[in-house]
């Protein structure tokens, strides 16, 4: 309990830091912050409006520390502005909009390539420097060196364009109505399908090397010698021995490259149109919304911070020796 | 006989690498000269296919893909190394500092390594380059190089501290060996393989970071880089017309040299591992690389 109470901790100073960097950027620009801030919002947004936003991000007339304490107390009730490309929406509205679109792509690419991934590393640990081990293990890290951007613009060419298999963008037909239909469902596994299978392949090496290095580190170890004496059966050995105990350095690895997958989705989203938080995102860039931009980086950072909390709590489901201190 | 062979494979490995990355090099520095036409200029028709004369085609504006590209190497090589060596910089300089002055200074210093690996990397970046506006190369290798240190930090403090405790650097400070003296001629050359590999990881990073930065919109559009021609084609919906190879060509060329960055890396794995091993701290490293080289394939 007192570890995970101290994970909370370090997950809030965290997002303070963040929120920091929001709070500090545009002010140590050259030039006048607000101006800087809301050059764009003045052609969209009335007077009235565009001073609330002013409010929200601290610019009111008084020193810098109290001007912090006025923004840390909007992004703590979640009051994250309006949003200029978006108008008359708050920026809260446009990415909790978009948010569960990006949630089912990273969630399902992750689990997928975690799944296949940990399995296949498990398969070359077990039969290190076999045929399998030799081939997926350079192959696993070459894929590391393939940029999410270049496979997303592969398998949008090949799949969606020269041979129109797959549609080229958004998360459904647009004709369908949204429901419990079994049309529904249809159509959004076909759209979601390319972008979750690119995800996927970028993480799937990261998992199978993990997992490997981890296993083999293990495999050394007494009490598998001592199993394989008393005459386990391999896969007894392999899965609920040394498996069960390799997994542990793979879920702080799940953790965070399921906050990075949450970057690599926002480029996956943009070469699929893909009407998530990184589509939303490149629309505010091409805008320059600002409160928009600044939005995105506080639920990318709480999406990590929950993904890390996360991992916390099943590590202390893991590993008995933390649920003591 | 086996070791021997595995020894020349991995050497074999990273030949090829260097080769590929030496390759990139000189194209990038003899860039004028190899170009076979002026990038500035409208040398054939809008979306021309590729044929004997333009090797890779044309962009919509008439541009000479192939001559943008060797251009472009030249961008893109310039903010990967630049970016590599900043990053390499701070995450060696925090890691050593943290790893062998330890007690509050570590505390404080790993305390900042943990938060700026959790708060996520291409977000931060895009708010920077946003409020800075038309970014050019070096701002974007600056952006880069300060909010991408935290991995190495991590690794080379994890093996700072277990080198801490040998005998050497017990004896070089009963000997009264100033702090620095320590560093720099017992701790960093025990240190040059995570350095190494933290360096070619980081270069492998920047590259493709940059590239996303641009593509998505937040370079400036005038510069010649592999990114930005990604960002043109995009914007001018190549794909949809069926001008692949104004897209083929950057992303070729990123496959590339990533792949070349990444031989060397294995080749560099392979070698520094058994000396890991000896040092007994190899699963916590490891792991570390791994995690790193995993993140760097999403984050981008």
């Amino acid at each position: 309990m007192a570890f995970l109470l101290r994970r909370v901790g370090f997950y809030v100073a965290a997002f303070i830091v963040a929120a920091t960097f929001n709070f500090l950027i545009p002010r140590l620009m050259p030039g006048n912050p607000v101006d800087i801030m809301f050059a764009q919002a003045g052609g969209t947004l009335p007077p009235e409006a565009l001073a609330a936003l002013k409010e929200t991000f601290g610019f009111i007339d008084q020193p810098w520390p109290a001007q912090f304490v006025t923004y840390l107390k909007s992004v703590f009730t979640w009051d994250l502005g309006l949003s200029v490309k978006f108008h008359p929406l708050t920026v809260n509205e446009v990415l909790l909009r978009a948010l569960p679109w990006t949630l089912m792509l990273v969630l399902t690419s992750s689990l997928i390539a975690f799944a296949i991934g940990s399995l296949a590393g498990i398969l070359a640990a077990w039969r290190r420097g076999g045929s399998f081990d030799s081939i997926g293990a350079p192959i696993a890290l070459m894929m590391q060196a393939m940029p999410p951007l270049v496979t997303s613009l592969l398998a949008l060419f090949l799949f969606a364009i020269y041979w129109p298999v797959f549609p080229t963008g958004y998360a459904y037909e647009p004709e369908i109505d949204p429901g419990f239909t079994l049309e529904f469902f249809c159509s959004i596994f076909k759209h979601a399908f390319l972008p979750i299978v690119t995800m996927a392949l970028a993480q799937v090496g990261g998992y199978l090397i993990t997992m490997r290095n981890s296993m083999i580190n293990l495999l050394g170890e007494d009490y598998i010698v001592l199993g394989t004496a008393k005459g386990l059966s391999d896969r007894r050995l392999r899965m609920a021995y040394a498996a069960r105990n390799a997994l542990l350095p793979t879920v702080t690895s799940f953790a965070m490259t399921l906050g990075a997958s949450f970057g690599g989705a926002l480029v996956t989203e943009v070469v699929f149109n893909y009407p998530g938080l990184g589509y939303t995102l490149f629309q505010g860039i091409t805008a320059r919304d600002y409160p928009l931009i600044q939005g995105q980086l506080l639920i990318m950072t709480l999406a990590m911070l929950t993904a890390n909390f996360i991992a916390d709590v099943l590590y202390v489901a893991l590993d008995p020796r933390l649920r003591k201190g | 006989m086996r070791g021997l062979l595995n020894t020349l494979l991995a050497n074999r490995k990273a030949a090829i690498g260097a080769a590929i990355v030496a390759f990139f090099i000189l194209v990038a520095l003899a860039a004028p000269l190899v170009a076979p036409f002026d990038i500035n200029q409208r040398v054939a028709s809008p979306h021309e296919a590729p044929s004997a004369e333009h090797v890779m085609g044309a962009t919509r504006m008439g541009r000479d893909v192939l001559s943008q590209t060797i251009h472009g190497t030249q961008t893109s090589l310039i903010v990967g190394f630049a970016a590599g060596l900043l990053v390499t910089v701070l995450g060696t300089a925090i890691g050593v500092t943290a790893g062998y002055f330890g007690g509050k200074v570590d505390e404080v210093l790993n305390l900042f390594t943990n938060i700026s690996l959790v708060i996520p990397n291409l977000p931060l970046m895009l708010v920077l380059a946003a409020f800075i506006g038309q970014t050019g190369p070096f701002v974007i290798a600056l952006i880069i190089g300060l909010t991408s240190w935290g991995w190495g930090a991590r690794v080379t403090r994890a093996q700072t501290l277990s080198l801490r405790q040998r005998d050497y650097i017990l004896a070089a400070e009963m000997l009264g060996e100033p702090a620095w003296r320590i560093i720099a001629v017992e701790l960093l050359p025990n240190l040059i393989s995570i350095i190494g590999f933290n360096f070619i990881g980081s270069v492998l990073y920047a590259v493709i970071t940059e590239a996303t930065m641009e593509f998505l919109g937040l370079g400036d559009p005038m510069v010649v880089s592999w990114g930005t021609m990604l960002y043109h084609a995009q914007s001018t919906s190549a794909l949809q017309v069926g001008a692949w190879w104004e897209m083929a060509a950057p992303c070729l060329a990123l496959v590339l040299f990533g792949s070349g960055l990444s031989l060397i890396n294995f080749a560099v794995d392979e070698i520094a591992n058994p000396r890991l091993r000896t040092l007994r701290v190899p699963a916590k490293v490891l792991a570390a690389l791994t995690n790193r080289t995993a993140n760097q394939g999403g984050r981008a």
